[in-house]
């Protein structure tokens, strides 16, 4: 089966839809994108350009199975369709936030959150905390080198 | 100190923005308006009606997380300076299979409004006007009353209804 997203005049993906294998071969037998888009076109109304196929093992920027990624992340539907890049991503999360084009993902401008420290994490795993990184984009907006907040959920 | 918001009447509208060279064929659906008009049959369904539909259905979801099913579809064509009777989509002695949304789509208008009732509170009887113009629709909960005013003297107003039922996840 293969899988082609539906995109919308604003990069979007509407939804996504499986195709038969049968309907995307050329007349060698040999998979070709091209022949889906045709094929999604004729049959759904909504022009070839903006089917684009997608692969249900690609996250991240990487195959699950070890295997050639497609388009940085499964086409769900909601995220965007970036052509220059050859990608699908998740909408910006946080104005301030920067595009990863090899993992096809989000990052803060001031890298991951910390660690959270052995004792959080004992903490979390009995149950009576819940501590987690959250993104504050006003505290970076006031000061760069800050960003990451600290909550425990279960205060 | 929160809030609760238990009901809420929306109104939804836009252009139907499709890709270059894949826009709705307005004349297309004029025809069978107008086919469906004289002949006293039901619309037909066809490509470009397809594609109004699935359109809404996919942008609604996408933007606003309401999941529709289409339930019904008609069109109507409106006489020079002709206001509607009152308009009512939903049954008040069968809610159960009236639809949730009611959705107008402007076919080929000019001067068109719509007039959309509701209540706010205390405040019975509250409408609300807003133009139909050609490509745009406008869609609301099938519970609130409506009239739709052809308000010039020279043409016919061609106006697509589609009423949908919402699936809730």
């Amino acid at each position: 089966m293969a899988h082609f997203a539906k995109i919308s005049e604003t990069n979007e993906v509407l939804s996504v839809l499986t195709v038969d294998n049968k309907d995307v071969l050329n007349a060698d037998g040999v998979e070709e994108e091209s022949v889906g888009q045709a094929y999604l076109e004729k049959h759904n109304n909504w022009p070839a350009e903006k089917w684009i196929q997608t692969s249900y093992n690609t996250s991240g920027g990487t195959h699950k199975d070890g295997g050639t990624p497609l388009r940085g992340n499964y086409a769900g539907i909601g995220k965007i369709w970036d052509e220059d890049n050859n990608i699908f991503y998740d909408k910006k999360p946080y104005a301030s936030w920067v595009l990863n084009t090899i993992t096809a993902s989000w990052h803060s401008p001031i890298g991951d959150a910390p660690a959270l420290t052995t004792e959080q994490e004992n903490q979390n795993t009995a149950g009576t905390h819940k501590w987690n990184y959250v993104w504050n984009e006003s505290a970076y907006q006031a000061d760069n080198t800050t960003g990451w907040d600290l909550t425990d959920a279960l205060a | 100190m929160q809030k609760k918001v238990l009901t809420e009447v929306s109104l939804y509208y836009g252009d139907v923005s499709m890709p270059k060279d894949w826009e709705i064929d307005q004349n297309d659906l004029a025809h069978h308006i107008l086919h469906s008009s004289l002949t006293d049959e039901k619309l037909q369904s066809s490509k470009t009606l397809d594609k109004l539909n699935t359109y809404i259905r996919e942008h609604i979801g996408l933007e606003y997380d309401i999941h529709l099913i289409n339930k019904e579809t008609w069109g109507n064509i409106y006489k020079p300076a002709e206001t509607t009777i009152p308009l009512l989509n939903i049954d008040p002695v069968d809610l159960q299979n009236s639809p949730d949304y009611t959705l107008l789509y402007g076919v080929k208008v000019d001067k068109c409004f719509v007039r959309i009732h509701y209540d706010d509170n205390r405040r019975k009887g509250r409408s609300w006007d807003i133009p139909l113009l050609n490509n745009r629709f406008i869609m609301f909960p099938s519970t609130q009353m409506y009239y739709i005013t052809n308000n010039q003297q020279d043409s016919l107003n061609f106006v697509q209804t589609i009423i949908y039922e919402e699936m809730k996840r």
